[in-house]
């Protein structure tokens, strides 16, 4: 082999790639047993200010302990008596006003963690807030019900914890095309070529090259599908639109990928909290509108749910930067066509009995909303993925 | 010794077998080898880099540092220990590839990930690091005591805030289910009995442990069934009184240095041995004498961990870094960087190091690093970063890793050994039968290329 076909990630020799037998297995596993329905989860990373987000503008408590960032009356767009989004959230509001978003208050667990990474681990696998779990929910998903990698996407370079599981693991890309050149390398192509062996036995080298033939299959598949259907709507110009717009296209492509994370960060607001956050929450708000827009147009709005969350809100009390430290319970956002309860599904956080730091209790554990989405929306045993069994709720 | 039996003992016991080692011992017994091994591990060199500038500030009390130190400054101080954190972990990646007391710093890898601890200041870590070190092949007792005291763990799990009228049960609960006992070896009221034991220990700005006596609990306690006025140190001493503690450190050196799954008659032996004395070098020597460590079923099935993958390499090619940010880098997107734990239960290892892009990464690192191959994948941001600076590494596409190389030494150090001399080097598990077909098939011109080549197939993974 010559030193240059290391280095080149060249696409010449893609008509060269032979496809072993016992890939074309790999590839024909049917899911038809499973309907369409797709999850699309988001995490806000860094803890986003659900109260200002979702502004409690009649609470005294609030504006007490916010003089320098509580949201007016005037800078809100109210949707009850006692609440109302951030006014740049308008385009969620819409939603909001066409039953198409249930917001979800005091979602949390107990013992909240205030760390970024270890509430993040908690939010991820579904964990107690004592237990440590090396598969995500989503992974432990992929574990029962998936054959493939593909079946869970990250729309990033890297993996993360939720879509890990023990048998399965979800695939990373935030590009298919870049994923597609990331494994077509000639070497890897002769690699595999020469395989005439199924390989499939469960030790380590097995796996290796079960996986390195998976890897190479499911993004063979992700591209091969996806370039199908580009999108026509303009997203906002930044990485979380380009996220979304792929998002898209791999929905509306057919693409049989039923579960998909997004992580936009930025929101750890310590110091001049107002104009950040206000800008992160406009920016969310306009590539989610896009995003709707853009299922719908396809039809398939009415088989994705998209879930948003943060891995924990804010301290109610500002701190002397204009800023907000890391507090514990928060609001989530269900978006979908079939919602059970559009509007407010609970009631809003009560400012005046707050834990020993000063932060929102908890009142809905954030997995009793992964049993919903498991039980009601994915059809699959909510019990089994979780370990535990949770109370359902009917936002579904 | 035979190679592979040489190799097996120096990637579990080191980050794989050099040239001049096989060059140097492969005349020589098992015996005098793993001699040679602990001896060459019997001068303990802390890791030390500079932070003369930190010295003023650390050796104040704690009113003086309060004093000394304003909001903006103490932002400065953390900005700086952050720096210095990346400093220390590329010191600590090249000792381990040039340091002759090889056992020692895998046993210190190893632990790390046992006592798994994070802290971003340096001045601390580097300490609690150190201890790592000192004690890696001593004895577990006073290790465990050791770092139930440095002031790293003692923030990490909260035992600084751990006072007698407000008990915090974190490092009770961890220093049982995670340090000593494992899980389900103690109950809750052992924990809480723990927690009142380890009350009002703490440290001072310069590491240094003292005893808050007035926030310590004197009261007598009932732990695993004794009862007595027990303080921290006492409780260590019961919990490696139960054999569990024993068998439960066993199994953790099993996975780790002879094979992830676990053989219940060799694993039962081993805890016999390290229950009489606790002490780790006796083990370690015990496992690495035996004749069933040297067993077929144990060579080449455990999959590298990304540091031991990198550190591999190196040892075989010396690369720099020209950018000590990539080196982060590239332990970030691989999965393990190192003085930053994913959490308290640390790296979960072997198949958890691998997924479609993971694999694809490993197998081409090689590449990247030797033959300045680009690549194509973005880091996640952090936390705390703002909105672009999550995603800015976006723009930087097809990235190459600047790296000098020094082939030289390669060349000189492979120039009397052939082609399949140099693969048994570098490979020591079974070879696919097709990807062996596949090597064979390669016209071999040149050392350099073969070497690239055989580091990334999927069997150079293995170790």
């Amino acid at each position: 082999m010559k030193r240059r076909d290391f280095i080149q990630q060249s696409v010449l020799s893609s008509s060269l790639f032979f496809v072993p037998s016992f890939v074309k297995a790999f590839e024909n596993v049917t899911r038809n047993s499973l309907g369409y329905k797709k999850l699309v989860i988001i995490q806000l990373a860094g803890g986003n200010d659900g109260l200002n987000t979702i502004v409690p503008y009649k609470n005294d408590i609030y504006y007490k302990n916010r003089p320098g960032i509580a949201l007016s009356k005037q800078d809100i767009i109210k949707a009850s008596d006692e609440l109302g989004f951030h006014t740049n959230l308008a385009p969620l509001k819409h939603l909001f006003d066409a039953g198409h978003l249930s917001v979800i208050n005091n979602v949390g667990y107990p013992n909240p963690n205030r760390s970024h990474f270890r509430s993040t681990d908690i939010w991820q696998t579904a964990s107690d807030y004592n237990q440590y779990l090396n598969t995500g929910w989503l992974g432990r998903y992929l574990d029962t019900y998936e054959k493939n990698s593909f079946g869970g996407i990250e729309l990033d370079d890297s993996l993360s914890l939720v879509l890990k599981g023990n048998k399965i693991n979800g695939i990373a890309t935030k590009n298919p095309s870049v994923l597609y050149q990331n494994m077509k390398t000639p070497y890897f192509d002769k690699i595999l070529k020469s395989q005439t062996d199924a390989h499939l036995s469960e030790h380590n080298l097995g796996y290796l090259y079960k996986t390195m033939i998976e890897a190479k299959s499911s993004a063979n598949y992700i591209y091969e599908t996806s370039r199908t259907f580009k999108s026509k709507l303009d997203y906002p110009d930044n990485p979380f639109g380009s996220q979304l717009k792929t998002t898209a296209e791999f929905i509306n492509s057919g693409l049989q990928t039923k579960v998909f994370y997004v992580s936009m960060g930025g929101f750890d607001t310590h110091a001049g909290q107002a104009n950040k956050q206000g800008r992160l929450l406009e920016l969310y708000a306009n590539a989610i509108d896009t995003f709707v827009k853009d299922l719908k147009q396809n039809n398939t709005f009415k088989d994705t749910l998209i879930l948003t969350f943060s891995e924990f809100g804010r301290r109610v009390k500002q701190n002397a930067a204009n800023g907000t430290d890391h507090g514990a319970a928060n609001n989530v956002f269900i978006i979908g066509e079939n919602i059970n309860k559009p509007g407010f599904y609970n009631n809003s956080p009560n400012l005046a009995d707050l834990d020993e730091n000063g932060d929102i209790k908890y009142q809905i554990d954030f997995r009793s909303i992964y049993a919903t989405i498991l039980d009601k929306w994915l059809d699959v045993n909510d019990t089994k993925i979780l370990n535990k069994s949770f109370t359902k709720l009917d936002f579904l | 010794m035979k190679i592979n039996h040489l190799q097996h003992l120096y990637w579990r016991a080191g980050f794989g077998l050099d040239v001049e080692s096989y060059k140097l011992l492969k005349n020589k017994s098992k015996k005098e080898v793993v001699d040679l091994l602990f001896s060459e591990s019997s001068k303990i060199t802390p890791l030390t880099i500079d932070l003369s500038e930190f010295e003023p500030l650390m050796n104040k009390g704690y009113k003086g540092m309060k004093d000394a130190l304003s909001k903006e400054e103490f932002q400065k101080f953390q900005k700086q220990s952050r720096k210095k954190l990346v400093d220390f972990n590329e010191a600590w990646i090249d000792r381990m590839t040039t340091s002759k007391a090889v056992l020692n710093e895998k046993m210190t890898l190893f632990w790390a990930n046992i006592f798994v601890c994070q802290d971003n200041n340096i001045w601390h870590m580097q300490q609690y690091n150190n201890l790592l070190r000192t004690h890696a092949l001593g004895h577990f007792g006073n290790f465990v005591k050791a770092i139930s005291k440095s002031a790293s763990m003692s923030k990490y799990l909260n035992n600084k805030q751990n006072v007698k009228e407000d008990p915090n049960e974190n490092f009770a609960r961890e220093l049982m289910e995670l340090f000593t006992l494992g899980i389900g070896n103690y109950s809750e009221k052992d924990i809480k009995e723990a927690a009142r034991a380890f009350t009002g220990w703490s440290y001072k700005p310069n590491g240094s442990f003292f005893l808050r006596k007035f926030k310590h609990d004197h009261g007598a306690k009932t732990f695993l069934g004794k009862t007595g006025y027990f303080d921290g140190d006492a409780i260590i001493d019961i919990i490696l009184e139960q054999k569990q503690c024993a068998k439960y450190i066993c199994s953790r050196i099993y996975m780790h240095f002879v094979n992830p799954i676990i053989n219940d008659t060799q694993l039962d032996e081993i805890t016999e041995v390290f229950y009489k004395d606790y002490n780790i070098g006796n083990l370690m020597k015990y496992i690495f004498n035996s004749d069933w460590f040297y067993n077929d079923a144990h060579i080449g099935v455990k999959i590298k961990s990304p540091i031991e993958l990198l550190v591999g390499i190196k040892k075989v090619v010396p690369v720099t870094f020209i950018n000590k940010r990539q080196l982060i880098y590239l332990q970030k997107i691989m999965g393990q960087v190192l003085l930053y734990p994913p959490n308290v239960a640390g790296w979960k290892e072997d198949k958890n190091w691998i997924d479609s892009n993971t694999l694809m990464l490993r197998l081409k690192l090689a590449s990247i690093l030797l033959n300045d191959a680009v690549i194509n994948v973005d880091e996640k941001g952090d936390y705390e970063d703002e909105f672009e600076a999550y995603y800015k590494k976006q723009i930087n596409k097809n990235r190459f890793i600047k790296t000098e190389k020094k082939w030289e030494v390669f060349q000189i150090k492979f120039e009397d050994y052939s082609f399949e001399e140099l693969k048994r080097l570098l490979i020591n598990s079974q070879i696919d039968k097709d990807t062996q077909a596949f090597l064979a098939g390669l016209v071999l011109s040149d050392k350099k290329d073969y070497c690239i080549q055989l580091m990334s197939i999927p069997e150079y993974q293995m170790c």
